[in-house]
């Protein structure tokens, strides 16, 4: 189990190795997919390798003589990464319409990095009405034929279905894991449950699918105590990983991360793609479904709050936080909303503002301790 | 037998002592200094000296404040948010809502009837609505700190400063006075800003009356008359709003002490 | 050689004031009246409009606000309900006034305007949609959407006019039909295009005005005259208003009268983003010390700057969104190729000195403000700078700044001057 956990944390602590490395192996393209929703199935389905952008692994300098500092952490580190050349194995890149930031990126990314494939996206806000859908499944078939076009291959829907299966095994198998560790929190440190998540979306389904029934297995044999220690529910870090520095913290200073809604980690796998005779159909069904709530989306039927509300109640967790990454413009608005729904239901939460350039971490301490001591674990 | 709470802040470092009944015997502010090292032992030493008492004495010592982490002797490190929200309502027992503007940091916390912390928010990230914008402004318009707040109070015509970093709001500043303002308004203009800070914090948290006001700044009278004119209610002050945060920690001592003996 | 430069103001500007506090006014006691009210975000307005529904106007209102002083007010509204200070300050303004309403905090009265009956949302910006979510999650008040997202390339914009014009029909207009209990106007919607039509080529004669050195007038000018063409379109006033100021600046420029005193501009500017509402008179006091005056920018060209494309009839809903799309291009300017391609145009037709790009701390809307620079910059020589300040919350804002950076635009315009 250690060797499985230690090779997740290896792959994470430096993807860019990692992802190249496996191409120089393999010899397939690789397609960066920018988070939340696209449908990495399609790219799998064409043969080639979908990795899911990550924040960069440096701060940011040169990124800012192209886009200005305000913005989050994950579009300036992947501008920054871009523009240094740091990015030369991704043969093709695909963003879409998910925020304000991304937007930014399509003309500096074309004009100063030449990627080979290019390709943005519209998906919609999910607004009710056929019109919305359709263009969805519009879009998704646009993704597609771009990628036949760039591979020079049809994509079937044989295949398609071939990889949504994985796919969801894939999701099956994290559920797993959260399940596990549902059960028996403490059993993985945060930082390696999310290792775990991320290494899924730089490499194979099949190759993560192999290395997680194995770690799974162990796991269930593990046994882990909380005693004297706070359950936490993790909400928000949208769209990009959290410190491991933060998480580390969290857990040195008495609490057990239960359960989360971080992308990287529940939004990632939550809602299977359903196999059909019309794969684009599919993924618009799974990219409609009202949850998890997500900020960006538009979708006004659904409280975010109502849904961490619940995750504490299902847990039976001590209290909520929130970690908000800088600049993202979707979590800041909805943010006060989630914490009057908390503050409704009595449960305690906190903010963690989360930057990418993270100086020191003495305010983050402080601001857990309080919590942890706030919360009965003084 | 007694106990110690120690609050090591930035710019000052104070000790209160308690007894077995929380009868407060002493206290001592002492300027921290840049050197943390030996500050606390220092404070402490004093504290004991004017109580009559001796190291030995001292059962449980809690450290908090922003070097905390600097007293290796103390028991039990506890936050500045528990301390402080256990100390004000400690002195104010119908505080529900602690304002707290210390030297570099402010906070709002919640309170509940035992002094437990409900919820908090904190500004440790920049100098606005802190101590620390106060001093910077003093020091650019040459009036001593301590007369701020009734300076404030003699304010004829209102001006604006809007800005919410220092920096910029300091080059206001003297853009105002090169304009001719008067000082008594600029420092009015300034109060109001600080005011405007702690409300948006207080916000985030919901007021509940009542609401208490701790830390350094409570000193200053124009703070807060500025926030009780913005958050439309009465601002109850302890008659030593710096020691707070160390009576906090010295109750929580208590606790500790107590709790050790139930078990036994 | 300290010239001391002067702003002529026009005379026809000085009857905006007047107009929109009416508009506003009417607005804030429509329900009084009886009257259905709408909100919208992006510029969905005309919809309502045309059912004779009284319609607030996201950045409209925030223009209002902070013209009449109470931005900050209604600023600490918000936060005194939780708003975080990173958020869009025109989010914040909106949270902050329906709070104001509901927990009777102090704000100036004229800026309070009555819960709507329903948020119609023109997801230009994402932005737009988040304002209308919260607002429903904290006052459960009904909510229509359509997704208008600005094109990045080209290619894009037929596919998205199919997209806004299925959504309108699919959703917006039933949705308002149902509100307001009748068939959708479409005879009064064209009505509203015809004037807007009118109104719009008589200000398009006023923009050629502009390319005149030295001009007549200056976007601080248009600026306060965009209500008419805009969120108070259809009004025959429009009409009236824009005639009055067309004469008034044929006028000056037959007389040669400049707007900048004593004797014309030293510099002529670009604008990128919002115009700087809550800090307009600061702004303007900053540029008319160095005879700077602003001419042209990206978002009020968005007012159906090519008024031949408009055709009320027969189809008045398929022409208003093709006007964003495939004929007049507007919601493709938004975004950085064709923010270039427009700015190109503008630069060359307006004889432009240099770029200022109101780059918000609170806002992401307007793209490539960084790259426009570059481009434009090596293309035709002329610098750019960005003032990193807010569009409506002072709390950003920096007099230190925009006079330092406004300063160094001067000096690098007349360093290429020289040596030209």
């Amino acid at each position: 189990m250690k060797d499985i956990l230690d090779r997740f944390s290896r792959i994470t602590a430096d993807p860019y190795k990692f992802v190249s490395d496996w191409k120089e192996s393999n010899k397939k393209k690789v397609i960066g997919c920018f988070p939340m929703d696209i449908p990495e199935e399609i790219v799998h389905a064409a043969d080639m390798l979908p990795v899911v952008i990550w924040r960069g692994n440096e701060p940011v300098t040169w990124g800012h003589a192209h886009l200005t500092t305000y913005n989050c952490g994950l579009v300036r580190s992947f501008i920054d990464d871009a523009v240094k050349g740091k990015l030369g194995f991704m043969d093709g890149m695909i963003l879409w319409r998910q925020c304000l930031q991304v937007h930014e990126l399509p003309y500096i990314i074309e004009t100063n990095v030449h990627p080979a494939y290019f390709s943005y996206l519209y998906l919609p806000a999910t607004f009710p009405g056929e019109v919305s859908r359709n263009f969805a499944v519009e879009e998704f078939e646009r993704m597609k034929r771009g990628l036949e076009e760039f591979g020079g291959n049809t994509i079937t829907v044989e295949a398609l279905n071939r990889s949504i299966e994985i796919y969801n095994r894939n999701r099956s198998l994290l559920r797993k894991l959260y399940d596990l560790r549902r059960k028996n929190p403490g059993v993985l440190k945060a930082k390696e449950v999310l290792a775990i998540v991320q290494s899924s979306m730089l490499m194979p389904k099949e190759d993560h699918n192999k290395l997680l029934e194995d770690l799974l297995m162990n796991i269930e044999k593990k046994e882990a105590s909380t005693d004297g220690k706070k359950k936490v529910v993790l909400t928000g870090s949208l769209c990009q990983t959290p410190q491991a520095a933060i998480l580390d913290l969290i857990e040195d200073l008495g609490m057990v991360v239960v359960d989360d809604d971080m992308y990287i980690g529940t939004r990632y796998f939550d809602n299977d793609v359903e196999v059909t005779a019309n794969p684009m159909q599919s993924f618009a069904d799974r990219y409609f479904k009202p949850t998890p709530p997500s900020a960006t989306k538009g979708d006004w039927t659904v409280h975010w709050g109502d849904s961490v509300t619940d995750t504490v109640r299902r847990n039976h967790a001590d209290g909520v936080i929130s970690l908000l990454i800088k600049f993202c413009p979707p979590h800041l608005c909805y943010y006060p909303d989630v914490k009057m729904r908390l503050r409704e239901a009595e449960i305690p939460e906190v903010l963690i503002e989360v930057e990418h350039e993270m100086v020191s971490l003495e305010n983050t301490r402080t601001r857990l301790q309080s919590f942890i001591e706030s919360i009965g674990g003084l | 037998m007694i106990v110690a709470g120690i609050d090591l802040g930035s710019l000052a470092t104070k000790t209160v002592i308690l007894d077995i009944d929380a009868t407060m015997l002493s206290f001592h502010i002492l300027r921290s200094g840049p050197v943390y090292h030996g500050v606390a032992e220092t404070s402490l030493g004093k504290a004991l000296d004017s109580a009559g008492l001796a190291r030995d004495d001292v059962a449980y010592i809690v450290s908090t404040g922003y070097g905390r982490r600097r007293a290796p002797f103390a028991d039990a490190e506890v936050t500045e948010i528990t301390c402080h929200a256990r100390g004000a309502k400690y002195i104010i027992p119908e505080a529900r809502t602690v304002i707290d503007i210390g030297g570099q940091d402010s906070k709002v916390i919640l309170v509940n009837e035992k002094g437990h912390v409900v919820n908090f928010v904190m500004n440790d990230k920049c100098a606005a609505g802190t101590g620390r914008f106060l001093e910077v402004m003093a020091n650019s318009l040459d009036v001593s700190i301590e007369r701020l707040g009734e300076f404030s109070l003699q304010s004829q015509q209102e001006v604006e400063v809007s800005s919410m970093c220092t920096v910029f709001a300091e080059s206001e500043v003297i853009s105002l006075r090169a304009e001719g303002c008067a000082v008594m308004d600029i420092i009015a203009a300034l109060h109001r800003a600080i005011a405007r800070r702690i409300i948006g914090m207080v916000g985030q948290v919901g007021m509940r009356e009542k609401v208490a006001m701790t830390g350094g700044v409570a000193k200053n009278i124009g703070v807060v008359r500025a926030l009780e004119y913005k958050l439309g209610t009465n601002i109850i002050l302890p008659d030593e709003p710096q020691i707070s945060g160390a009576l906090g920690a010295a109750l929580i001592a208590l606790d500790k002490v107590g709790s050790a003996r139930d078990r036994m | 050689m300290e010239k001391e430069y002067k702003l002529n103001r026009l005379e026809t500007t000085k009857l905006m004031g007047p107009m929109v506090d009416k508009h506003w006014a009417e607005l804030r006691t429509a329900k009084e009246r009886g009257e259905r009210v709408g909100w919208c975000s992006g510029p969905m307005f005309i919809f309502p409009y045309a059912m004779d529904m009284k319609c607030h106007f996201m950045a409209g209102y925030a223009a209002y606000c902070a013209g009449r002083g109470a931005a900050e007010q209604v600023l600490e509204a918000a936060e005194s309900v939780g708003e975080l200070l990173d958020t869009c300050s025109y989010h914040r303004l909106h949270m902050g006034m329906a709070a104001a309403i509901e927990k009777n905090i102090p704000v100036k009265e004229e800026v309070l305007l009555p819960m709507p009956d329903l948020l119609i949302i023109g997801r230009f910006c994402t932005e737009m949609s988040h304002y209308a979510e919260g607002l429903y999650r904290r006052y459960s008040t009904p909510v229509v959407a359509v997704d208008m997202p600005p094109p990045q390339d080209k290619e894009d914009i037929a596919r998205l006019e199919k997209y806004v014009e299925g959504q309108i029909r699919g959703s917006l207009i039933p949705e308002i039909e149902r509100v307001c209990g009748r068939p959708f106007d479409y005879d009064r919607m064209s009505e509203i295009l015809s004037v807007l039509k009118q109104a719009c080529t008589l200000r398009n004669e006023c923009w050629e005005f502009a390319k005149v050195n030295p001009t007549p007038w200056t976007l601080w000018d248009y600026g306060v005259s965009i209500a008419p063409i805009f969120y108070m379109m259809g009004k025959p006033e429009s009409v009236t208003y824009y005639t009055k100021l067309r004469d008034e600046l044929a006028e000056r420029v037959e007389k040669k009268i400049p707007v900048m005193l004593p004797d014309g501009e030293n510099y002529r500017l670009y604008w990128d983003s919002w115009l700087p509402w809550a800090f307009l008179g600061k702004i303007i006091r900053s540029f008319t010390k160095f005879g700077a005056v602003p001419i042209c920018g990206r978002y009020p060209w968005e007012f159906f700057d090519h008024p031949e494309d408009i055709e009320p009839e027969p189809d008045p809903v398929r022409n208003w969104v093709q006007l964003y799309y495939t004929k007049s291009h507007i919601a493709y300017h938004a975004s950085t190729k064709g923010g270039i391609d427009l700015i190109s145009k503008l630069v060359e037709d307006y004889s432009i000195d240099g770029l200022v790009m109101l780059a918000s701390k609170t806002c992401r809307f307007w793209q490539g403000q960084v790259p426009i620079i570059n481009h434009i910059e090596k293309k035709y020589g002329i610098p750019g700078i960005l003032l990193e300040i807010d569009q409506a919350d002072a709390s950003f804002y920096s007099d230190a700044q925009v006079d330092t950076r406004l300063q160094a635009l001067f000096e690098m315009i007349d360093g290429r001057r020289r040596v030209i």
